[in-house]
């Protein structure tokens, strides 16, 4: 499963580079130090994020995880997970494994997806860095009003589509 | 390229200095005193067990994620912001909204790339309600980010199940930002340029 995803993803990287290489090499370096330069702080930071995650769900136990978040949790287990997800901070390298191993330790996939939807949506670090002093508060509380039922409405769409398809997602 | 991308540093001590930032020290604070709590209060044999899951968990994810910031790095180059900017800023209305969604899904990218192009639109005099759904789609169903992210961490299923789900959200966004600019008074006005 993994070795698929990562020959799948060699592929296209290797098609899309030789497109570029083709079309415009003087473009193929920049992409290099790009991807170089992100790698450095990640090579450290994402196995201490994963520990830390790891850590964590150890110290939270399952039950109350499947209590809160399960699959029979519903409608409010969603409204929750969305809350909780809108509350994650940082970025992806540290809510990733946050998501992964509440699902692992119970979390149903209808409240996974309510949780990372309200992550993406919401990110509060990305609105207090970026949106806030680059748009101004009136674009941000217009973007966050206009996005405050999705994470919510993902979930209840994510648990409809279970039930009506009977789909079985399980990590 | 971007103003919060970090210096460039030559040889191993720019690395070193790269990658000791606020961030690594945060999660490696962060998990000695959660590990220290865990041999304590759950006992040293649970927190072996956290270690070697972390382990696992980060030697699968790795080869992933590096695929995936090559990939979104090539892809970046292929579509260049302004390549964005100039068809976003072109729309408005119904079709606005589509062509947002759109391109949100195929910007590479964190935000220090995606929030200047946005502001640079804006003073322009776009709509703010394709603005929204724009960002509404990056942040929900970027391709790019489910590449490098949520497919190593979630598994395909789990990622191509959510970004369906996800996929006409940002549309309803971007009709209810248009709701609430002609229905209340909030307007937004784009900040001063310069700021």
């Amino acid at each position: 499963m993994n070795l698929v995803t990562i020959l799948v993803m060699g592929l296209v990287t290797l098609a899309l580079g030789t497109t570029l290489s083709l079309r415009a090499p003087e473009r193929l370096r920049p992409a290099a130090e790009f991807t170089l330069r992100q790698l450095a702080p990640l090579a450290l930071q994402l196995p201490l994020a994963i520990l830390l995650a790891s850590f964590l769900s150890e110290l939270l136990p399952p039950a109350a995880i499947a209590g809160l978040f399960g699959r029979e949790s519903g409608p409010w287990g969603i409204v929750l997970a969305a809350l909780v997800g809108g509350a994650l901070p940082g970025g992806p390298m540290a809510s990733f494994p946050i998501a992964v191993f509440l699902w692992q330790a119970g979390a149903g996939p209808a409240q996974t997806v309510a949780l990372l939807a309200g992550w993406s949506v919401f990110a509060l670090h990305r609105v207090i860095i970026f949106e806030l002093p680059i748009m101004g508060w009136r674009f941000s509380a217009l973007r966050l009003l206009a996005c405050a039922p999705l994470p919510v409405l993902a979930g209840l769409a994510a648990a409809l589509l279970i039930r009506l398809t009977g789909v079985s997602l399980s990590p | 390229m971007s103003p919060s991308s970090p210096r460039r540093e030559a040889g191993v001590r720019g690395w070193l200095r790269n990658a000791f930032r606020g961030p690594t020290l945060v999660f490696a604070g962060g998990s000695l005193i959660a590990g220290i709590a865990v041999v304590q209060l759950r006992g040293t044999e649970r927190a072996t067990a956290a270690i070697v899951d972390a382990a696992a968990m980060s030697l699968g994810v790795l080869p992933q994620v590096v695929l995936g910031l090559m990939l979104g790095a090539v892809l970046q180059q292929l579509v260049p912001h302004e390549t964005v900017g100039r068809y976003l800023g072109r729309e408005s209305g119904l079709r606005g909204l589509v062509v947002g969604t759109l391109l949100g899904c195929v910007t590479p990218g964190g935000p220090f790339a995606s929030f200047p192009i946005v502001y640079a639109l804006f003073v322009a005099g776009a709509e703010a309600a394709t603005l929204v759904t724009y960002l509404a789609a990056w942040a929900l169903i970027g391709v790019n980010r489910m590449i490098v992210w949520e497919l190593p961490f979630m598994g395909a299923e789990f990622a191509v199940f959510r970004w369906l789900i996800c996929l006409p959200l940002p549309l309803l966004a971007g009709l209810l930002a248009r709701a609430i600019v002609t229905r209340t008074r909030l307007k937004p006005e784009a900040p001063e340029a310069g700021r």
